[in-house]
């Protein structure tokens, strides 16, 4: 006679257990990717006399995983998300007040106000004027990563559709040779590019690192859009032509809405591909033609380093930023991305 | 129908996308063919082209060596630490611990396994400057360092990982990059396996273990093998990290950071473009041909499948 409540006891405990020690085993391997992150902001907000200093780090760990905890056991208990969350939030925030509340501050974030990062260092710079002030490296960031994300959109839209759409001669060979384009590791061909951007006189302009990342990218993003292009069905397209629309209409009307999520996927990658770059942009130019903010967060670290760590420490922070919230924003348009044609 | 069908314009639709390919993507690397066999320095003009000069610099042919060629010492060493940077982050971190990171994070509940996604993802997105200099605070060689930190709460002596391992540093620092790629690509893969093929196998007793062995496994072939050979050719021609968070370390000098130090990198480039290129023309002709490999793995049919409108 088999006892059946045994059993599923059992087979639940053991379910349990592997939960549990699957869980350990993340957490485990994950710290040594989160802390340093937690790290670079508590030195950020926290660091005086320029120092790098741990001594608010292990605290703030403190405050997450507590506030982590009263989350773990408040869903376990109550089961209602809202709650936990806002629970989790508001003991972490009380006990982040009581441990660390007197070492926050926002001294490091000085060079946001005043133009010159070198002027009000925490000890002695070894450079001159050298910087410009943060927000014009900030404003070349921007204007790099979103007009580039504008140009590769747009022309990888409009090549996937034709490509996906019309028969012509040579589609076959274009789109091997595209393929091959897409596979090869573009990074070896810093040197040419740096050649040709000499040689046609874009060199120290933000047009070179523009013009070649949208080529370099062109060709993984037209297989992404024709992917999507792929999946929406030739008949809302001839349904609107049915109905009077011209094909540009049906185009521009009907079927780019559809694939309106692989044009976000693209631009959220292209926007943070254009904002991080730092080969490209650091071998376009020769002297200090313009500055972005990869540039400036290197040679600031380069000349800085040692003297003033909670200052480096806010100029990443605010680099890393903007990036990051909108992955957060936007991980649900990049996960719906599919590698184009992978046999799965 | 009241509008005739306009014919669209190639021009228009294909146009500024080849255009830009053609500037910027293909015309150089004719370049750096070109530029390889001449011997452009910093005046940037081509001279005694064409020439095998630069590879020379590489090695000599030698009917007695292995192969048939010579190779310099410092190319020999190059080669040297490429192949074993390249084969120790593949296999330990890009394929292996990504299958794992795959598999347990599909094995927890899906929120769960979303965070720690989200969390390994964190330094891919985050920009490559900045996780280098995580790397550089957190190894750092004094006892402030986040790593000697804990490393002296058992040890007398602080670690100078740069100085003491550099290859284990650049291998872990591009492994935990390198390691979520193949986490999102197997994540999706054994999402895509039917539900139904679980059940079947649990009822036939299968306990986990043996899911993974006999369901989901062989279901990962084709992603691995993939993931296998695109990364290896984005390691062997990497050098971002290497060079941000090592320098011109001649510890750490692959390939394409020798091609990379000798030309454009800031404050020590010399700028002798013919030897960097004859370099990086090596890592593009290896580069081409795991690209024709990888053919065999993409599925050609559904990427040449006819358009969806026959207009000539």
């Amino acid at each position: 006679m088999v006892d059946w409540v045994k059993l599923a006891q059992r087979s639940r405990l053991g379910r349990r257990l592997r939960l549990g020690a699957l869980s350990v085993f993340l957490v485990a391997v994950s710290i040594p990717i989160a802390v340093p992150y937690i790290w670079m902001v508590m030195i950020a907000f926290t660091a005086r006399r320029g120092m790098a200093e741990t001594g608010t780090l292990w605290p703030a760990l403190v405050v997450i995983l507590v506030g982590l905890g009263i989350y773990g056991v408040a869903m376990l208990w109550l089961r209602r998300e809202r709650l936990a969350i806002v629970m989790g939030v508001l003991t972490a925030f009380l006990l982040g007040l009581i441990l660390l509340g007197q070492d926050l501050h926002l001294q490091n974030f000085r060079f946001m106000v005043n133009a010159n990062i070198i002027d009000d260092l925490d000890g002695q710079g070894t450079v001159g004027e050298r910087y410009p002030w943060v927000w014009e490296a900030f404003a070349n960031s921007l204007l790099l990563a979103s007009t580039q994300t504008v140009i590769v959109v747009t022309v990888s839209t409009l090549a996937a559709y034709y490509l996906s759409r019309f028969s012509f001669r040579g589609r076959n060979t274009f789109l091997q040779s595209l393929l091959v384009l897409q596979a090869f590791p573009a990074i070896t061909l810093v040197i040419p590019i740096f050649l040709i951007v000499f040689w046609v006189g874009l060199l120290n302009t933000l047009y070179a690192p523009i013009l070649v990342l949208t080529a370099l990218e062109l060709p993984f993003f037209i297989f992404i859009m024709k992917g999507f292009f792929d999946a929406v069905p030739w008949d809302i397209e001839m349904s609107a032509m049915t109905d009077g629309a011209s094909r540009r209409e049906a185009f521009w009307m009907v079927v780019l809405p559809q694939v309106r999520v692989g044009m976000i996927a693209i631009g959220v990658f292209a926007f943070i591909k254009g904002w991080e770059e730092y080969v490209f942009v650091n071998g376009l130019r020769t002297g200090e033609s313009y500055w972005v903010m990869s540039t400036y967060l290197y040679y600031v670290r380069e000349d800085v380093m040692g003297v003033d760590y909670g200052m480096v420490a806010a100029v990443a922070v605010l680099y890393v930023l903007p990036a990051l919230i909108l992955y957060l924003f936007c991980q649900k348009y990049l996960t719906q991305m599919t590698l184009g044609g992978v046999k799965g | 129908m009241k509008a005739t069908p306009q014919r669209f314009d190639a021009f228009l639709f294909l146009g500024p996308a080849v255009a830009l390919m053609l500037a910027f993507f293909v015309a150089p690397i004719v370049v750096n063919i070109l530029v390889a066999f001449s011997d452009m320095n910093q005046t940037v003009r081509f001279e005694e082209f064409p020439t095998t000069k630069q590879f020379n610099k590489l090695g000599k042919l030698d009917p007695e060596a292995f192969l048939g060629i010579e190779l310099r010492g410092s190319f020999y060493r190059a080669l040297a630490l490429t192949a074993s940077f390249v084969l120790l982050t593949l296999i330990i971190f890009n394929v292996s611990f990504a299958l794992i990171l795959a598999l347990t994070t599909t094995a927890v509940p899906e929120r769960m396994g979303a965070v720690f996604r989200a969390i390994w993802l964190l330094p891919r997105m985050s920009p490559s400057v900045v996780y280098a200099l995580l790397w550089l605070w957190v190894v750092d060689s004094a006892e402030r360092g986040l790593l000697n930190q804990v490393w002296l709460l058992f040890a007398s002596e602080p670690l100078n990982l740069r100085l003491d391992h550099p290859m284990a540093v650049i291998v872990v620092a591009n492994g935990l990059i390198g390691a979520s790629l193949g986490m999102i690509i197997f994540t999706s893969a054994i999402r895509s396996i039917p539900e139904h093929l679980f059940n079947a196998a649990r009822v036939d007793g299968a306990g986990p273990l043996s899911i993974v062995r006999h369901v989901i496994l062989p279901a990962l072939r084709w992603p691995i093998s993939y993931i296998t050979i695109y990364q290896a050719l984005a390691l062997l021609v990497s050098f971002e990290y290497i060079f941000l968070i090592m320098g011109p370390a001649r510890s750490t000098m692959t390939m394409a950071m020798l091609s990379y130090t000798k030309t454009l990198a800031p404050g020590i480039g010399g700028g002798q473009y013919a030897y960097g290129a004859s370099i990086a023309l090596i890592l593009i002709v290896v580069g081409i041909a795991v690209a024709l490999l990888m053919w065999r793995l993409i599925n050609m049919k559904s990427l040449l499948q006819r358009p969806r409108i026959e207009v000539n």
